[in-house]
């Protein structure tokens, strides 16, 4: 480490350190402690979280999804390479950046990855491409419900017309699209959903 | 001006009397949910054997006479559809007879809105965590205000889940409260933990510990769900918290009357510099007060309702109210 190492960011569940290793930037997302919960259920979900997210990473990697490449993985802590560029929360982009967005999600569910927080936060925006960060609070799986739910999260953080533009390119690129779709109608059609309005 | 609110979307026929942001009476009166829970008609039935004798009380408690009362609210919704009926036919009652303005008011709105006044809050993010609601909420920006839901259940509210449990394992009465005695010096057993982003779900929790009922102890298994259930909702509000920049947060609604969940929170706040209050137990509780305390501000912005357009709405979403 030439550098030393910088906090960058603190989220709910990790602190996010920017350092140096071999001579590449590299992220390093540790999950500290909480002492609001008790200890075993802390440690519990720390430890199966560190693995589960660098499992979800190294899996959508594999299967040509543009996320940060993971560099090395300790019991708490994860390093991987810096993502460069915008978040989409941050940046104004034009619509067909959206298609982008549905197709990288469409990789996802086909290697049956949930992102399980896909929002404008996790996605980062660099040139003409997207890509995909934070797998946290990701699962490998086949569930429709949890597919549908990444529809749902970035259904509610983004414009109508994005939305539609995600979806086509979605829909063309994932062949099970029309089970997650009618499981998102599903869900907003369950009674507390049918007002939810954006935050 | 002096407003009389009448709560009683759930197991509690409450009658609260405010004058100018100040309470002056908080009366309630609640059904037993024993073993069985609650059975929506026969809670109706005990609302309305109480509701002329509870609001006789607030009056009293007040010191003044029923002429006295310058408007009336009650309690639209959210809360099950029979029991909203009695509290909105004594509040229409009231105010027909007396001539005064009425206004319905929304029953999570004023669980906030109360806490927020007692908490001494400028603009918290608030968790409200009931029998049938867990939300986490912000306040809109001006003119157009009302809150936004940043965060809830996908499927039942985390007092709805504690009843549930009380009721599987056999609890007397069965309810949150009971579970939280039982929990005192359990071990942990591990738990399906379900937080997605800001979201979270209580159901899978409900019926894997129910499911370990006859291996594990009462003891154990109680501890093992609350200090799950609230750990998700800590997390879920933390993140919250972060990602709106909240300086403050507040806690309100039934299962805010838990010490333990309290104390996670504060811990969790203090970690990250946040202003943590909330009201006392008494508003916690379903209650007449807060639904008096929100009508007195409609009513004088003027937004008193019509007799014949008052009406009841078992899921009154919260983003849709009106807010003071």
């Amino acid at each position: 480490m030439r550098n030393g190492i910088r906090r960058i960011g603190e989220g709910a569940e990790a602190q996010i350190f920017e350092t140096s290793m071999f001579g590449t930037d590299v992220i390093a997302k540790i999950r500290q402690p909480k002492a609001y919960r008790i200890a075993e259920l802390d440690r519990e979900l720390r430890r199966s979280r560190t693995r589960k997210e660098a499992k979800a990473m190294l899996r959508a990697r594999n299967n040509g999804v543009n996320a940060p490449a993971l560099l090395a993985l300790g019991e708490y802590s994860i390093y991987m390479e810096k993502t460069r560029g915008r978040l989409l929360k941050d940046a104004k982009p034009g619509i067909g950046i959206y298609a982008k967005i549905g197709s990288e999600l469409a990789k996802l569910h086909d290697a049956d990855i949930a992102h399980g927080d896909f929002t404008p936060a996790n996605i980062m925006l660099h040139g003409n491409g997207v890509c995909i960060i934070d797998f946290g609070l990701s699962d490998i799986t086949k569930s429709v419900e949890d597919k549908a739910l990444d529809l749902l999260l970035v259904k509610r953080a983004v414009k109508k017309e994005e939305f539609k533009a995600l979806l086509c390119s979605y829909i063309k690129k994932y062949e099970d699209s029309r089970q997650v779709l009618d499981r998102l109608a599903d869900i907003e059609r369950r009674g507390r959903y049918q007002t939810r309005t954006l935050a | 001006m002096l407003v009389l609110g009448i709560e009683s979307s759930a197991h509690t026929f409450g009658a609260g009397v405010v004058e100018r942001g100040r309470v002056l009476a908080n009366e309630k009166r609640m059904y037993r949910v024993g073993t069985k829970g609650m059975i929506p008609a026969r809670v109706a039935e005990l609302h309305a054997k109480n509701a002329a004798p509870v609001i006789k009380e607030a009056l009293d408690k007040a010191g003044i006479t029923t002429e006295e009362i310058e408007g009336v609210g009650y309690t639209k919704g959210p809360g099950m559809g029979p029991c909203l009926q009695v509290g909105m036919l004594a509040a229409k009652t009231i105010a027909s007879s007396l001539h005064i303005p009425i206004v319905p008011v929304n029953h999570a709105v004023a669980h906030v809105e109360i806490a927020k006044k007692e908490a001494r809050l400028k603009n918290p993010i608030a968790l409200y965590v009931s029998g049938g609601n867990s939300q986490i909420l912000r306040l809109g920006e001006k003119p157009n205000r009302h809150y936004a839901v940043l965060g809830e259940t996908f499927d039942i509210g985390v007092g709805n889940m504690l009843d549930a449990f009380a009721r599987n394992i056999k609890l007397n009465p069965a309810w949150g409260s009971t579970v939280a005695k039982e929990a005192k010096g359990g071990r942990y057993v591990p738990m399906p933990y379900t937080v997605k982003g800001m979201d979270f779900s209580f159901t899978g929790l409900l019926t894997h510990a129910s499911g370990l009922a006859k291996e594990k102890s009462n003891n154990d298994l109680c501890y093992s769900i609350q200090e799950t259930a609230f750990a998700m909702l800590c997390e879920a509000t933390e993140r919250a918290l972060l990602m709106a920049n909240g300086r403050e947060l507040c806690v309100c609604g039934g299962v805010a009357q838990s010490e333990r969940l309290k104390e996670m929170l504060a811990g969790m706040c203090r970690e990250h510099g946040i202003v943590f209050g909330y009201a006392g137990n008494e508003y916690n509780a379903d209650n007449g007060a807060m639904i008096a305390y929100v009508a007195e501000r409609l009513l004088e912005k003027g937004a008193s309702a019509k007799l014949r357009d008052c009406d009841v709405k078992q899921r009154y979403r919260i983003e849709t109210a009106m807010v003071p």
